[in-house]
């Protein structure tokens, strides 16, 4: 994929990459040019707050925190150490079933909330409207504005999105003062946020937008009840936390760690992927549609925050597309 | 367009919310016009609370008052003070 073009001389972006420059002199990318690590001061404070917010959280519903689970490394260990660093947390696991989820990553969310005592809760929508959003997305372009075409493939987008908007929707409604996503110090750069009424309200309407863009007519089922937004009164009383970028990122670690407690590994082809089995198809999708691989600037972000090698992240761009989980998807979605 | 207006801006091109050619006019929709979603607006929010040693409150991401250059611009500025 990356024969005869520049690469990045520090991490895995390369020339060919949509909007990607490399200094001639330099040899570096415009986002290794301009990157500042974050401090070793302010990775403390972060840990600070982290645990003033999570040591006592304010008793108003059934649970302290929603955590996103997908059964993958990432997920099933956040949960794991949330619940050993913070053992009083009363967890809701939340895993997403878009119709896509390996049967074993089930299984793996499913242990893991027995290991650390936590509540599970499958999410479902209706398999044919995740399976429609998802063709429309892949068949659509443009949807999504330009940096969120290196941070994920339209398809993951859309999936990520519906989870975001059902997450908030849940929280608000069971009172909820804390959501957790296991995004990688890659796939975010904020630690803490407050979710306040009004970006919430916005953040829906811009998904909105997108979703219309995609072609999806009937939008409602994807996005957060506005009655639910309205009811948040005087303020939502929710905020998102990102672990991983309070909590050092070591991805080998976490899954010699996970297999120690019982998490298996899935039968899947793709080396970014540890539970959908339509990611493959979605990165393909991505690379075909804006030649942007959906994971090289998350790797790559991973490479200049010390987090990964650089060969690494080469090897799992480079890694070929299994055609047979591209066919799988194919006939899945029905596709031509 | 001011100084922060223009940081901004190079925020944007460094960081590939939009490629170098592309202008941006002061009243110019950010979210409307595809250059940042909602998490972009974040991340731009961690930018400027670091350029500026401000703290941005989570009550002003408005599309009111943080939409454009103008109004993020107004709103850094009003902090600063």
């Amino acid at each position: 994929m990356t024969t005869g073009v520049e690469i990045c001389k520090n991490c895995a972006l390369n020339s060919k990459t949509q909007g990607i420059t490399i200094n001639p002199i330099t040899g570096l990318c415009q986002f290794c040019e301009h990157y500042v690590p974050v401090s070793k001061q302010k990775k403390e404070e972060f840990r600070v707050q982290m645990a003033n917010l999570l040591s006592s959280p304010p008793k108003n519903g059934k649970y302290d925190v929603i955590m996103a689970l997908s059964g993958g490394i990432d997920s099933s260990y956040a949960l794991y150490n949330l619940k050993k660093e913070f053992p009083h947390l009363r967890v809701l696991a939340v895993q997403f079933d878009n119709g896509f989820i390996s049967e074993t990553a089930f299984e793996n969310a499913q242990k893991f909330c027995d290991l650390t005592k936590s509540a599970y809760f499958r999410l479902v929508l209706d398999n044919n409207l995740s399976r429609d959003a998802f063709i429309k997305a892949a068949q659509s372009t443009d949807a999504f504005p330009g940096f969120a075409k290196y941070r994920a493939s339209d398809i993951c987008n859309t999936c990520i999105s519906i989870i975001k908007q059902k997450i908030m929707e849940l929280a608000i409604q069971t009172k909820t003062p804390f959501i957790v996503f296991a995004f990688s110090p890659g796939q975010t750069e904020v630690p803490f946020l407050k979710l306040t009424r009004p970006f919430i309200a916005w953040s829906r309407k811009l998904f909105d937008g997108q979703l219309k863009t995609i072609g999806i007519e009937e939008r409602e089922p994807y996005l957060i009840d506005q009655d639910v937004i309205a009811a948040g009164f005087p303020e939502t009383n929710v905020m998102i936390i990102h672990p991983y970028l309070v909590w050092d990122y070591d991805k080998k670690q976490f899954r010699k760690e996970c297999i120690r407690l019982g998490w298996k590994e899935p039968d899947l082809s793709d080396p970014n992927s540890s539970n959908c089995l339509l990611n493959e198809y979605a990165i393909k999708n991505h690379f075909d549609k804006y030649h942007i691989h959906s994971y090289a600037y998350d790797l790559s972000a991973l490479v200049r925050q010390g987090n990964l090698k650089r060969e690494e992240a080469l090897k799992k761009i480079n890694t070929p597309f299994s055609e047979d989980s591209i066919q799988k998807v194919h006939r899945q979605l029905n596709l031509k | 367009m001011n100084a922060i207006s223009n940081d901004i801006i190079h925020f944007l091109q460094s960081r590939g919310f939009i490629d170098a050619k592309r202008s941006l006019s002061e009243h110019e929709s950010l979210t409307e016009n595809g250059v940042i979603d909602s998490i972009g607006l974040l991340q731009l929010v961690d930018f400027l609370e670091s350029t500026y040693s401000v703290e941005i409150p989570m009550e002003i991401i408005t599309p009111d008052k943080f939409d454009t250059l103008a109004g993020i611009s107004q709103s850094v500025t009003d902090l600063k003070r």
